[in-house]
């Protein structure tokens, strides 16, 4: 089985205990619930956006570390990214967390350390979860999104 | 052992007991424990009022039957120790 270590990184432990861009922004026009009933993990998504680009993003909620270093990190990308960016990366994190044998790719950072997820089926979910609150957001979908 | 917490302390009660650890999301605790050849069960199951009722946001649950042996609780203790020294919840 696989090492316990490879999801568990220093990182997302880092991002657990200390999660960034943790609260309620003031600022932001586009917000999105996700929340995951079976497994009780629930954040909100909090998006300040201005000529196509995410000139804000915060989080609040809790979960298991994995949900919150996710969202956390999530965060931390995703400021100062365009509209256009911020899709391409939740193809990108999407291909990596749950195709099994896709490269994983050089360009996402941080968010690398959230790969291997893929050999946690049940963990999957957990990992996705902020980055499907984030597409709700953008498309201005209301009900809240669950990745169970 | 510090910072554990059962759920449900009926006297009579079935071989079931649902659990809470300190800084240690049930989820985090079921993936760990599954690591360590422990199956248990995590999340709200199917019971989110009774997870409000407690103010827990999910718990953890072992089953026990008349088969299980005394290695197999140990196996669930050391598991759950080895959840808390790697979330650094222990020394």
């Amino acid at each position: 089985m696989s090492d316990l270590r490879e999801l568990y990184q220093e990182v997302i432990f880092d991002h657990n205990r200390r999660p960034r861009n943790f609260g309620k922004l003031a600022s932001a026009n586009r917000t999105a619930e996700g929340f995951n009933a079976l497994c009780g993990d629930r954040l909100t998504l909090y998006l300040e956006i201005a000529d196509d680009k995410i000139q804000n993003v915060m989080f609040e909620g809790s979960g298991c570390a994995i949900s919150t270093a996710s969202a956390s990190l999530l965060t931390e990308t995703l400021k100062g990214k365009s509209l256009k960016e911020a899709e391409a990366l939740f193809q990108s994190f999407h291909k990596m967390v749950t195709e099994d044998d896709a490269p994983v790719p050089e360009d996402m950072g941080k968010l690398t350390v959230l790969a291997g997820v893929r050999e946690f089926p049940a963990r999957v979910k957990c990992a996705t979860l902020s980055w499907h609150t984030l597409q709700a957001a953008l498309h201005g979908e209301h009900a809240p999104v669950s990745t169970e | 052992m510090p910072g554990l917490r059962i759920i449900g302390t009926a006297r009579a009660k079935a071989g079931v007991f649902s659990f809470v650890v300190d800084g240690i999301h049930a989820h985090d605790l079921g993936t760990i424990l599954d690591h360590e050849g422990v199956a248990i069960r995590a999340g709200h199951h199917c019971a989110m009022p009774l997870m409000e009722r407690y103010g827990v946001a999910a718990t953890a649950r072992a089953s026990f039957a008349a088969y299980n042996t005394c290695e197999e609780v140990d196996a669930l203790f050391n598991g759950i120790e080895r959840a808390r020294k790697l979330f650094g919840r222990a020394n």
